[in-house]
């Protein structure tokens, strides 16, 4: 319990927390604001069906998100992406700082059962992981209240998969500070942990995407669209997607995904730690 | 003038340990290419100020670390008070670790960067404050690392190390950043602590330092034990080697005046001898009428000894 403390403090006591707190809440606005013109245009005001062939699984995907239980876990969701992507960074700085500031030093000589650190830094992490799908959760649902309200649609925030959908999203953020972890264990270096998740986390999701489709359209391999769901932050979209579309794994594949990455990382990451020396 | 006097105990003196002997027994690391420590023993005596002696590269800092379980050893074992240092009950309340100035977040204050150890190991906030007041650093708790000097950084690491008001005191190259009055504090400090009973292990290029600051001495080289004991007996040792100076005009009737001396003539008119004292010097030149511009009994001093006997050895391996 002490740890935990001493951990949180280090997270309150320099800028960060709140430096990505206020990128994670622009990016929300603007994420919101592209789910919204995305589904105003394509989803629900499709000039007749926008020559998608409704019989095709592509239109039945499109007629699987124009109902309003999707829509509403799509809309409330909104802000995932980039919100991970900060949670997963504040994972990465907790531990990198101590090499980058040379404060792991004075940490494991406070407390040399190193695993403990690890453990209270996820449990820090997964807090203001937490805090911030709080925070965005709490602008989202007024949010898609108001637009869909405005397509002349009745949200459907009592759904059981609705809240389903927004309390995995709760769980991936937790997640995400887990792998962060891990991650900031395997690359010491600050600069080169972040860069290398963060590129991973955005192009690497958009490559592994666009090869899948060339390998699927251009092969016909249709199986490599299994792996795409191997990605964690593909996985995390499919997790919090509410109800089942056509043509995609149960949501439940999603979260056992993200839960094996983040065991792995924190786990293989505590194994290094515990053996590496501090020099 | 030395702050140790009005250090408020609001952490009970020694609470985890009681003896704070540090056993050092058998330590050896090896790295891909080189053995940085081989072998080596030791022990630090508590009431004691130690110096840990040894040229650069001779495996000091690893040898501290492999003590403080920061890095694992190759073979042999370190015990403080008789247990390991991993499996001391409360760490940061038996033994305060001062290893590198540099070592907080630049963008936190002192005081947090203090708080943030006292949540970690159990003690009050309150801990911060009294020893930011110990060490003199007040005045700049709440201003953030980054614009802290050097001699700053060096205060508040042995700030942190106070935290716990441990048994043990172990510093690595404390006064590197110093200026003359923080080296004076700093030796005062640790002087007044050991007269407590306190364990002070001090590692140290700076050996004239040393001799005013340490008691006892452990100088290694390459990694090895070179000698163990108190700066009396270290240097006592080595007084065999004790050099008379004589600046005289007439050289030669000197030396045919003295039995069983050897010298040598470094300059014109001066001769280093030994075997014999500056009395016997003294005499035998009224003796034999020869006058005498100046004669010097030239003591060694630690520095001398630390390079006779880590001469030859190799520092950069």
């Amino acid at each position: 319990m002490n740890l935990i403390r001493s951990e949180f403090r280090k997270i309150r006591t320099t800028n960060v927390w709140w430096l990505f707190a206020i990128g994670a809440l622009v990016l929300l606005a603007l994420s919101f604001t592209i789910n919204a013109l995305n589904m105003h245009y394509g989803v629900l005001h499709q000039p007749d069906g926008g020559g998608v062939d409704p019989n095709s699984e592509e239109g039945a995907q499109l007629a699987a998100l124009a109902t309003p239980v999707a829509l509403t876990s799509y809309m409330v969701t909104s802000g995932q992406y980039f919100g991970l992507m900060f949670v997963m960074l504040l994972g990465i700085i907790t531990v990198t700082n101590e090499y980058y500031h040379q404060t792991a030093t004075t940490t494991f000589l406070t407390t040399p059962h190193r695993t403990r650190v690890i453990v209270a830094k996820a449990v820090a992490g997964g807090f203001f992981g937490v805090l911030l799908w709080v925070i965005t959760t709490a602008i989202t649902i007024p949010a898609t209240a108001i637009f869909l309200n405005g397509e002349g649609i009745t949200p459907k925030f009592g759904d059981p998969d609705v809240i389903r959908a927004m309390l995995l999203n709760g769980v991936a953020y937790a997640l995400w500070a887990l792998i962060g972890i891990g991650i900031g264990v395997l690359i010491r270096s600050q600069i080169g942990a972040t860069i290398t998740a963060m590129v991973v986390y955005t192009v690497g999701t958009i490559a592994v995407s666009i090869i899948v489709t060339v390998l699927k359209n251009v092969l016909h391999w249709n199986w490599v669209d299994n792996i795409q769901w191997a990605m964690p932050s593909i996985a995390s979209g499919l997790m919090t997607s509410g109800t089942d579309l056509p043509g995609q794994p149960h949501y439940w594949v999603g979260a056992l995904v993200l839960i094996a990455w983040a065991a792995v990382t924190g786990v293989i990451g505590t194994l290094i730690l515990r053996k590496r020396d501090i020099a | 003038m030395v702050a140790v006097d009005g250090l408020v105990h609001t952490v009970p003196m020694g609470s985890e340990i009681t003896d704070g002997e540090i056993v050092v027994s058998g330590l050896t690391k090896h790295y891909k290419q080189v053995r940085a420590v081989d072998g080596l023993s030791f022990t630090v005596k508590p009431g004691r100020v130690t110096g840990f002696l040894g040229p650069n590269g001779a495996g000091k800092t690893t040898t501290l670390r492999m003590v403080l379980n920061l890095v694992t050893p190759t073979a042999g074992t370190a015990t403080i008070g008789g247990s390991r240092y991993a499996d001391l009950a409360a760490p940061l309340q038996s033994v305060g670790a001062v290893l590198e100035a540099s070592s907080a977040h630049k963008g936190r204050t002192g005081r947090n960067h203090l708080r943030v150890l006292c949540a970690a190991a159990g003690l009050p906030d309150t801990r911060a404050d009294e020893v930011l007041e110990l060490v003199g650093l007040a005045p700049a708790a709440k201003r953030k690392f980054k614009g802290y000097s050097l001699g700053m950084k060096q205060r508040l690491g042995i700030a942190a190390a106070m935290l716990g008001d441990p048994q043990v005191l172990i510093l690595d190259e404390p006064a590197n950043g110093l200026d003359p009055e923080g080296i004076r504090w700093m030796r005062d400090f640790l002087q007044a602590l050991a007269k407590r009973g306190r364990t002070i292990l001090v590692s140290s290029h700076l050996l004239s330092e040393m001799e005013l600051l340490a008691d006892d001495v452990v100088i290694i080289a390459a990694g090895r034990l070179v000698a163990q004991g108190s700066v009396e007996e270290i240097i006592g040792n080595a007084s065999s080697v004790a050099k008379v100076r004589v600046r005289t005009p007439k050289p030669d009737a000197l030396l045919a005046a003295l039995t069983g001396a050897t010298a040598e003539r470094p300059e014109d008119g001066v001769l280093l001898l030994s075997g014999v004292t500056a009395e016997q010097v003294g005499d035998a030149a009224l003796a034999a009428g020869v006058a005498l511009h100046e004669l010097v009994a030239e003591m060694p001093d630690l520095e001398r000894v630390f390079l006779d006997l880590t001469a030859g050895k190799e520092a950069i391996r």
